[in-house]
């Protein structure tokens, strides 16, 4: 396929890694042409448990990545390039005024379960998917547009939208958007719940489940309908992949140097080296969608002056934070999403530590005076923010310490406080909180974002009202299906956040894997899931 | 002696009791504790949930009921059977609390053996082995045991004999083969203050004039001890024993995290984390019912086992079977 300079830089630098890890291997012998690579089992140790796969509730990681590998979606996001190619879909045409869509649906798919994956069941799919199911505590997928209508027959299935929205395709491509057969949405909200309660077309079916010690994904018998533009079709290579969740780090990495795994997730930074010494492959992978911010909560004190705000954005040195807590495999924050998304600008240079001008910046805000422990006063108030240390990232803490240490050195109080993850979500409403993380790998960064920071949406700012120039960047690009006039806008956007400091950008969003020398062509998805459809083993 | 049926009533109408106010106790609590994985759902800043749909999801799970609503709720569907599902995985608490205790019990009960047997052997080397040295070397091993967090001997183990020499599996259930470390790993620590208590019985015992006598009377070294001695200096520790199964099961948490198993404490840990109410309320009242009925046959059984207890013969008891009631 043809690759656009402008995106052959931009997307997935991981990618790229996880390219040359493989690249011999996949020129080798073309996909299916020999016997090699079919057979054997593969033995994923994840660093956390299954909780909930629920398509529309589902927040969780670790699911997301297991739901993928079952299911096919009606749009396939090329992991490499970002483009959105067919796949359930075979074809589709979008209307002039952008309101109308219709997707083809390829013929011959079925579900595991042998129902058929028709037009009717996609009309279904989606209905489902955009009114939820209120009677079982089902929401609606908030990812999808208002709908004003579905409609199928003759194998097409035609979606009209009460307004143009440009991120419906990347949308329909995002795992939470996978198709299932019509037995899955029928029933209840507690087998959905649970992995073998969702029947999809993927090219993996569940075989097992034993709550807590392991789940097997197996081949999918007869599948032959991998998205049309991919060089691998027909069923997948590995027989069986198992799934273990170990909590315990130790014993994960434990595990995967005396070979009874193929694949870890997660591996602390500071076992990384001991790793590769040891031949394990150890790649990280960052999704395209949010980078790791911070949000700036303008209810909390001093930080409704834009200037405090600034001082941090300019008094926070990434490079610090990858070198001296992280990896190679980490890397520093440039804009609010991370390289490769859709409109990405390079602000690393707005980014970059600046003490002098966060000094200036400060001084100028009116903390002139320094107290007995040398932070910042003005009226005789010191400058302190509170935070709360982020329970959805293994790595938050050393981070924030040191981003507490980086900032009192110019005389800001960074006051940390813990929480478990069951009372993260009451104690984060606190107004007074300052700064809280968020940004995770997304299909569409620019949904999640107008969800999150309009005062009408989740208001994530605590704005009293919105910044009416932000606001209106936010309305645009949601209705603008021209893509360089909406990369444009999405660009301003980025450049709005960085320089008004309403969002802090930190870190790319990484996910680090180790894995072992024998095992081929894993991929991920364009949102950094394990992708196992093209992987293969040499241990059969 | 003999039970009085009143007595053994009342007994029984004071556990019932006991376990009925536990239930009331935690429910309450969990109630009271802010946080819930509903709420958790609705927020989670990787899928926030509009307010208009929230409430569909919080009138599923009947929380816009009154606090005494949703109680009464919970106490009908309890008497029926019913303990409902997790908040947070969709499943049977009856399943996840089956599939728990099933596996903690049986890693508690092949633990207790470990326990039990390395407890005698370390005991009768403390103060039968050859050489003062060796004696000394054996009775600093409790001391050992038990500065040792469980934590480390466990991690200690699964890199020598399953990393190294491959002979367990870190992360699988091998069924029987997988609770061979475990239990090692809980029954070295449970071992050392049964141990310790197993060394002053048989020092003492070895000191009591029967011992003397014995041995006076020429009967061999080996019998006297296997015999007599242990049978005796024993009984302290076989109480103890006893009550290692609480410790047993309370220690399997980290056991299992370490071992990858999917017992009680794994269970708990996982519902306590999230505050899973459900789960967290089945399991509380499963370990609130073991004790209680534990309690309750110990002060059904005592007197059965001795006659001291409740009765009026008690002075014929001899003088070294004291430590009974030590």
């Amino acid at each position: 396929m043809p690759i656009q300079p402008r995106r052959l830089a931009a997307p997935l630098a991981a990618l790229a890694v996880t390219g040359l890890l493989t690249s011999c291997a996949a020129s080798a012998s073309p996909a299916g042409a020999s016997g090699e690579r079919e057979g054997g089992e593969l033995v994923y140790l994840d660093a956390e448990l299954t909780s909930n796969t629920q398509l529309q509730t589902s927040g969780t990681w670790q699911d997301s990545a297991y739901v993928t590998n079952i299911t096919d979606r009606l749009v396939f996001k090329d992991p490499e390039t970002g483009e959105l190619q067919p796949h359930v879909a075979e074809d589709w045409t979008v209307s002039e005024d952008g309101l109308v869509y219709e997707f083809a649906i390829r013929e011959g798919i079925t579900y595991s379960d042998g129902t058929d994956l028709d037009a009717a069941n996609v009309e279904r799919n989606l209905e489902w998917q955009s009114q939820g199911d209120p009677e079982q505590g089902i929401p609606a997928n908030n990812w999808l547009p208002p709908i004003a209508d579905i409609s199928s027959g003759d194998g097409t299935v035609t979606v009209k939208l009460e307004q143009p929205y440009a991120p419906l395709l990347d949308v329909l491509s995002f795992w939470r958007t996978s198709l299932v057969a019509d037995a899955t949405i029928d029933s209840t909200i507690e087998e959905q719940s649970q992995i073998t309660g969702i029947i999809g077309s993927g090219p993996f079916t569940v075989e097992s489940e034993v709550y807590g010690e392991e789940i097997v994904f197996a081949k999918r018998e007869g599948y032959d309908w991998a998205p049309s533009s991919w060089e691998h079709q027909g069923e997948a290579f590995l027989d069986r992949v198992t799934v273990i969740p170990v909590t315990e780090d130790s014993v994960r990495q434990g595990s995967l140097r005396s070979g009874e795994a193929d694949l870890i997730r997660y591996v602390l930074p500071s076992e990384e080296q001991g790793l590769i010494d040891a031949g394990i492959e150890v790649v990280g992978v960052q999704g395209t969608g949010n980078a790791n911010v911070w949000d700036v909560r303008q209810s909390a004190p001093f930080v409704d002056d834009v200037r405090v705000r600034q001082a941090l954005q300019v008094g926070i040195d990434r490079e610090q934070i990858v070198d001296d807590l992280y990896s190679g495999n980490w890397q520093a924050a440039t804009s609010t999403v991370s390289p490769g998304t859709f409109g990405y600008v390079d602000l690393a240079e707005s980014l970059r530590f600046d003490p002098e001008r966060a000094e200036a910046l400060l001084d100028e805000a009116g903390f002139t005076e320094r107290d007995a422990d040398g932070y910042r006063t003005r009226d005789g108030e010191r400058l302190s923010l509170t935070t709360y240390v982020d329970v959805y990232d293994s790595t938050a803490k050393p981070l924030f310490q040191l981003i507490q240490w980086q900032l009192q050195r110019l005389g800001i109080e960074l006051v940390i406080e813990e929480t478990d993850y069951a009372n993260y979500s009451a104690v984060i409403a606190d107004p007074s909180i300052a700064v809280r993380r968020n940004g995770w790998p997304e299909a569409d960064a620019w949904v999640r974002q107008s969800v999150n920071y309009s005062v009408d949406g989740s208001n994530l700012l605590n704005l009293p009202e919105d910044d009416r120039v932000l606001a209106d960047l936010y309305a645009q690009q949601a209705v603008t299906t021209d893509a360089a006039e909406r990369a444009r806008i999405v660009g301003e956007i980025q450049r709005v956040s960085v320089e008004q400091a309403y969002l802090l950008p930190i870190l790319d969003d990484s996910q680090v894997f180790g894995i072992q020398p024998t095992v081929h062509d894993l991929r991920w998805t364009a949102e950094a899931r394990p992708w196992f459809y093209d992987a293969w083993t040499e241990r059969k | 002696m003999r039970l009085r049926p009143a007595a053994v009533l009342r007994r029984l109408g004071q556990s019932a009791l006991v376990v009925a106010l536990t239930y009331v106790l935690v429910y309450a609590v969990l109630f009271l504790l802010p946080g819930d994985p509903i709420r958790s759902r609705i927020d989670n800043p990787q899928n926030p949930i509009p307010e208009e749909q929230a409430e569909a999801i919080i009138n599923y799970y009947r929380l816009d009921l009154p606090p005494l609503e949703q109680f009464w709720l919970s106490v009908t569907r309890l008497l029926q059977g019913d303990l409902g599902y997790s908040l947070t995985n969709g499943r049977r608490v009856s399943d996840l609390v089956a599939q728990g205790f099933g596996e903690t019990a049986t890693l508690a009960g092949v633990a207790l053996l470990v326990s039990a047997a390395l407890a005698l052997l370390i005991a009768l080397g403390a103060v039968f082995a050859p050489w003062a040295r060796l004696r000394g070397l054996f009775r600093t091993l409790p001391a050992v045991a038990l500065a040792t967090p469980g934590f480390l001997i466990g991690l200690v183990l699964l890199q020598v004999f399953a990393y190294q020499l491959g002979w367990f599996s870190s992360i699988r259930d091998e069924g029987a083969r997988s609770l061979i470390l475990p239990a090692l790993t809980l029954g070295i620590g449970a071992s050392a203050p049964i141990a310790q208590v197993l060394i002053e019985g048989l020092e003492s015992a070895w000191r009591e004039p029967f011992a003397t006598v014995l041995r006076a009377g020429g009967f061999p070294r080996r019998s006297i001890i296997g015999r007599h001695v242990l049978k005796n200096g024993a009984i302290p520790a076989v109480t103890l024993l006893g009550l290692t199964v609480g410790e047993l099961l309370a220690g399997s948490v980290i056991a299992e995290t370490i071992f990858s198993r999917t017992g009680l404490g794994f269970v708990t840990e996982q519902a306590v984390r999230a505050q899973d109410g459900p789960t967290v309320l089945a399991v509380v009242m499963v370990v609130s019912v073991v004790f209680t009925l534990v309690n309750l046959a110990t002060d059904l059984v005592y007197p059965l086992i001795d006659p001291r207890i409740g009765g009026p013969r008690s002075a014929r008891i001899r003088p070294h079977r004291e430590e009974i009631a030590a």
